[in-house]
């Protein structure tokens, strides 16, 4: 029991892995965008946070409408500029943060902890390849047809050569 | 030897922000497929799960779809 309390203790004041992704309502100007992010790195730096990597804020379509409240307003939007940034930091850098995260700017944001190393997948979509496969096949196409049209004379030539063989 | 999307790609975190990648793991109406369905191990399932909870939460996944 004594170690495993110990071993909490222990882990608690290791930083941890964590990455924040989150929407910017599209009210937003794209100028501002840049000062809202900034808003966010403070915070985690304020708390003693080392960043890792980071993905800018890109307008981004919705799934389904997301609500929010604007003044005594509520409005709903289907798109949102969409960022994350992946850090380091402490448990309780992590509280302050999603306490300072609840703005009006912001629509949402998700707080997880997560690993070091890079987690995107570096995998091609297959549809892709499928669209490069179409593109191919036109393209050979196209070079027969370029060939021309084939005049009658030479046509029945080459019909006698085949049949004669 | 098992021949699902994640090992054949050499993918060993599940990311949210991957859509098209969680996009093979739904349906059409945006449920998540059985293990039956993709193949995947226990692990990777739960961390596909994961995945796709989070990317519903933040509006990249639909939670539901008509």
């Amino acid at each position: 029991m004594l170690k495993s309390a110990d071993h909490m203790t222990d882990e608690e004041k290791l930083a941890r892995i964590y990455e924040i992704g989150y929407h910017i309502s599209p009210a937003v100007k794209e100028e501002d965008l840049e000062k809202i992010v900034g808003g966010i790195r403070a915070v985690i730096e304020k708390a003693g946070g080392n960043f890792i990597a980071e993905g800018a804020p890109s307008l981004t379509r919705l799934a389904y409408p997301i609500e929010a409240r604007e003044g005594g307003k509520r409005v709903e939007y289907d798109r949102g500029y969409f960022g994350w940034i992946k850090f380091e930091a402490e448990i309780a850098a992590v509280r302050s943060l999603e306490e300072s995260l609840k703005l009006k700017d912001i629509l949402r944001f998700i707080v997880f902890r997560t690993v070091r190393e890079d987690t995107r997948a570096k995998m091609k979509a297959p549809t892709l390849r499928e669209v490069k496969r179409t593109d191919t096949i036109k393209t050979t196409r196209r070079a027969e047809e370029s060939a021309g049209p084939v005049s009658e004379e030479k046509l029945e030539k080459a019909l006698q050569d085949i049949t004669t063989e | 030897m098992s021949a699902n999307i994640l090992t054949q790609n050499d993918i060993r975190h599940v990311d949210y922000k991957d859509v098209d990648l969680l996009k093979q793991f739904v349906n059409p109406h945006g449920r998540v497929l059985g293990r039956k369905r993709t193949g995947l191990t226990a692990k990777q399932q739960r961390a596909v799960e994961a995945a796709v909870k989070r990317a519903r939460f933040m509006g990249l996944l639909p939670y539901v779809q008509k």
